[in-house]
């Protein structure tokens, strides 16, 4: 125990024993705190981007940079909210990030490889992680959520691409098939087909991007990021107030039962 | 005793659900039958559908192709087939599409501007990739309607799973071993890599009193305790550890990969086939479905526009072919490796056998009696906003021509016989 930890439990005023039982409960919060950060970030992305993320043949030069990044930002947001509200631990967002990667990895090992037959290749998950330990790192430097909101937000966006591109970027490949010019995700999903998921249903650049080319990418990266700013801060807010506990329905029969006292004046 | 009973109970219980989550399960109907009747009898309707083969091992291919048809009385609830996407129904990536064609065109991506009352051609080329006995639909996707499932036929793949290959080279030259398993590995390595540098974050934080003891120290206000100097040091590092990685890593990409395209997206023209041969006007006279019979029944008024006696053969709604057995041209029509559970056995029953002279008209009455209606889910006549029937009617002539003309009108629910 180093001598920052011990004054930390002198500053709670925990004895030593009480240190070793708080010690325990870490643990035991740990490990319940995980699979709750890991199904509401899971859940939360499947609802808002939840394609972008399955197919390799939808990750565009538009949408795909610019849906992912706005909607993995919040539930990192939220639980950064809770963490440092509550006890100062920079770790929400890169533990949002990294038990959101561990979900899908085994997701798509179970359920769509084993259950369904598709190759990984087709359903090899993008990750926001390394924009989440940004975030982490900007606010311990910050102490500042404002500060983290508009520095980590447009980090969080702009790198999502970069980072996600070193190991997409193969997939992108010229091929040729039946006469007609295709990437190599497009082929990947056409030839191992999805039944209730035709082709017409992929949102591939729509709009006016593609005036800009091949910096397509980066305008949908640079408003990307622009947008996780506000989304970072909405999901921030909802984040303390969900831990904040007037919030909390705890009546005085719920504080009895775990002994503690009631003001007569106050029943 | 019912104490151990009840923990027994829940016990088994609790196991079985844990091994039913656990255990792939195949899945053997893909929702052929789900889909409205009224848009089964009433949008695409298919014939002319072969399969090459039905048994074939792990690399080998299947040809489906054939015909279909957009009717006329297209239903105003459903989207007209202005974008479809021409697929095919298996469970999962059993086998891989290798290519698709309608009426010879490329069908890898969208096609669009699909003529109502009009005819197409479609070939869909499969690969056989896991062990098994798939049903295998060809199926059209329309834009805002769904999915209309063709006839499906069982394919047996035999052979060994890890022979399976994909190989393609890409137009600047790189050779891929095999789609399935291509890139793969790479995003795993740099993933679990970010991963192992966002695990020691955590852990550097997860090491020491956690959350009471930060809690406490929160409430009184001792933050400054809580986040260290060497942290402030460590998220320093841990930014530049980051931005170098991605800065890196991104360059090195962009010069191992110079020539990238964009996911290619947009929709293919596909002209009609030219219009077959329409030997008899069909004029709509009533149709009505017997409940407890199992039995539609349908008058029509028949011409006979061409220069040729001519009978009717067939009557094709909903993949189901009800066949005039008393024809030899449309028995001999069905291929024996046709699915027989789409050939009802009692076949389509006229209450006049005798040909249609050229130029002849009569009302000819059509019995279609089968459990068929039942098993594939066709009768909500009762709860549809538009009690409509739409069919096919093929004739032959003596020398064996096909023509083939449309039929439709409103159906009525009956409990006995009226016509």
């Amino acid at each position: 125990m180093t001598d920052n930890d011990q004054a930390i439990l002198a500053a709670a005023e925990m004895s030593p024993r009480i240190a070793r039982y708080s010690r325990t409960f870490d643990y035991l919060i740990v490990v319940i705190a995980a699979f709750l950060v890991w199904s509401v970030t899971h859940i939360h992305f499947l609802l808002f981007a939840g394609d972008w993320d399955f197919f390799i043949d939808w990750k565009d030069r538009q949408y795909w940079i610019l849906i992912t990044p706005i909607v993995s930002i919040m539930s990192a947001a939220a639980f950064q909210a809770i963490f440092w509200s509550l006890f100062r631990l920079p770790i929400g967002a890169t533990a949002s990030a990294l038990l959101f990667l561990i979900g899908v990895w085994i997701v798509r090992y179970h359920s769509w490889e084993g259950m369904a037959y598709f190759p990984l290749s087709l359903v090899v998950p993008a990750t926001g992680l390394v924009g989440a330990m940004a975030l982490d790192c900007i606010l311990v430097l910050s102490r500042s959520w404002v500060i983290t909101a508009v520095f980590g937000g447009v980090i969080y966006g702009l790198s999502f691409f970069p980072t996600n591109w070193i190991y997409l970027a193969p997939y992108f490949q010229p091929a040729e098939h039946m006469g007609e010019m295709a990437s190599v995700a497009d082929i990947i999903g056409y030839v191992f087909p999805r039944s209730g998921t035709p082709e017409y249903i992929r949102i591939i650049e729509r709009g006016t991007l593609r005036t800009f080319g091949d910096s397509a990418n980066w305008v949908s990266a640079f408003f990307s990021a622009f947008v996780c700013i506000f989304a970072y801060s909405v999901f921030w807010l909802m984040g303390v107030a969900a831990c904040t506990p007037k919030y909390i329905p705890v009546g005085y029969r719920f504080k009895e039962l775990y002994g503690a006292k009631i003001d007569a004046g106050a029943v | 005793m019912s104490k151990i009973l009840k923990k027994a109970t829940l016990l088994v219980l609790a196991a079985t659900t844990l091994l039913f989550s656990l255990m792939d399960q195949a899945a053997f109907a893909h929702g052929e039958r789900a889909t409205e009747p009224y848009i089964r009898t009433r949008t695409v309707h298919w014939y002319d559908v072969t399969w090459s083969t039905d048994a074939l091992n792990v690399n080998d291919t299947v040809t489906v192709q054939g015909k279909f048809h957009l009717l006329n009385d297209w239903p105003d609830s459903v989207s007209l087939p202005n974008l479809v996407f021409l697929s095919n129904g298996s469970p999962g990536a059993v086998m891989t599409r290798v290519e698709s064609y309608i009426n010879e065109i490329p069908a890898r991506q969208s096609t669009k501007g699909l003529i109502i009352g009009r005819d197409y051609d479609f070939k869909l080329v499969m690969k056989a990739r896991k062990v098994g006995q798939w049903h295998l639909h060809p199926v059209m996707n329309i834009h805002g309607a769904g999915a209309v499932v063709g006839p499906g036929e069982w394919i047996t793949v035999s052979g060994n799973e890890a022979d399976f290959k994909d190989p393609l080279t890409t137009l600047t030259g790189n050779k891929i071993d095999d789609l399935q398993t291509f890139g793969v590995s790479r995003v795993q390595m740099w993933q679990f890599g970010f991963g192992l540098i966002a695990a020691v974050w955590i852990l550097w934080w997860l090491r020491r009193p956690l959350i009471i003891s930060r809690w406490l120290v929160v409430q009184k206000g001792r933050e400054n305790l809580l986040i260290t100097p060497m942290d402030d040091k460590v998220a320093a590092g841990l930014l530049v550890l980051l931005a170098m990685v991605v800065l890196v890593g991104y360059t090195r990409t962009t010069s191992e990969f110079p020539e990238l395209v964009p996911l290619q997206s947009g929709s293919l023209s596909a002209p009609p086939l030219p219009k077959p041969p329409h030997a008899v006007e069909v004029k709509f006279k009533r149709a009505e479905y017997d409940v407890p019979g199992r039995s539609m029944r349908l008058s029509v008024e028949m011409t006979n526009t061409s220069d040729q006696p001519v009978s009717v053969g067939e009557f094709t709604t909903a993949n189901l072919r009800f066949i005039n057995k008393s024809l030899p041209a449309a028995v001999a029509a069905v291929s024996s490796k046709f699915p027989k559970e789409l050939v009802p056995r009692n076949g389509l029953v006229i209450d006049n056998p005798e040909p249609l002279a050229p130029g002849e008209s009569r009302l000819v009455n059509l019995d279609t009696t089968d459990a068929a209606w039942e098993v594939e889910r066709l009768v909500s006549f009762l709860s549809n906003v538009d009690s409509r029937m739409g069919g096919l009617l093929f004739f032959y002539d003596g020398k064996g021509n096909r023509s083939m003309s449309e039929v439709y009108g409103p159906i009525v629910p009956v409990f006995k016989k009226t016509i």
